[in-house]
């Protein structure tokens, strides 16, 4: 009995759900504290995130910095919340 | 000395030879609908109920729960939760997967009393 390279069709996949997310807010959790909210604008292959419009927060020192556009680099990237506003601040 | 220039003329003919199947060595389908545990780099721990992964570990889950870290020693976990929701998991970043139930903290065996 090979086990399947293809998942069962009627599951989520991640990188779909990213995508349903493009145009809406977005929480972006780092591997550090440091956690980003804004709204998708696209991402790549390698789940680099390009987006607008956002925050990033660190909260330990509760800093927040406010940028229009930014290209994030995936490589620290741990968890993806669409349509999350991020930690209360 | 002229060893080790014999091992790149057989690398050529790799398409009759196995079919690089991309397996996953951990079949997470049994996990669905499941509630998880994951722990990544960096310290961070999350459990939720596994909606769909992929071959490359990314994972949603759902109803996500992130266990926060003491601040002052980062790889202590306090009682303190966040509720996340519906969230993708990066498969770059996860380093554990286990079932939530069944699995528990102990003290650490490795800490060593230290006096003075």
């Amino acid at each position: 009995m090979a086990a399947s390279a293809v998942s069962n069709p009627s599951q989520l996949l991640p990188l779909e759900l990213v995508d349903k997310c493009i145009g809406s807010r977005i929480h972006i959790v780092m591997k550090s504290d440091k956690e980003i909210v804004g709204t998708l604008l696209g991402f790549d292959d390698f789940v680099s995130i390009f987006l607008w419009k956002f925050k990033a927060i660190t909260p330990e020192g509760r800093r927040i910095t406010k940028l229009d556009q930014i290209l994030l680099n995936g490589n620290n990237i741990t968890m993806l919340v669409p349509g999350g506003e991020g930690p209360e601040v | 000395s002229g060893g080790g220039g014999g091992g790149g003329g057989g690398a050529g003919k790799m398409a009759d030879k196995e079919k690089k199947k991309k397996e996953s060595i951990l079949d997470l389908s049994k996990y669905i609908d499941k509630t998880i545990r994951v722990k990544f780099q960096g310290g961070r721990e999350a459990s939720g109920v596994l909606k769909g992964f992929d071959p490359l570990l990314n994972l949603v889950l759902d109803g996500t729960i992130e266990y926060m870290r003491d601040p002052d020693d980062q790889f202590k976990l306090t009682e303190d939760t966040r509720q996340l929701g519906l969230v993708v998991c990066r498969g770059t970043s996860v380093v554990l997967i286990c079932p939530q139930d069944g699995m528990e903290a102990i003290p650490n065996p490795f800490i060593q009393q230290q006096d003075g």
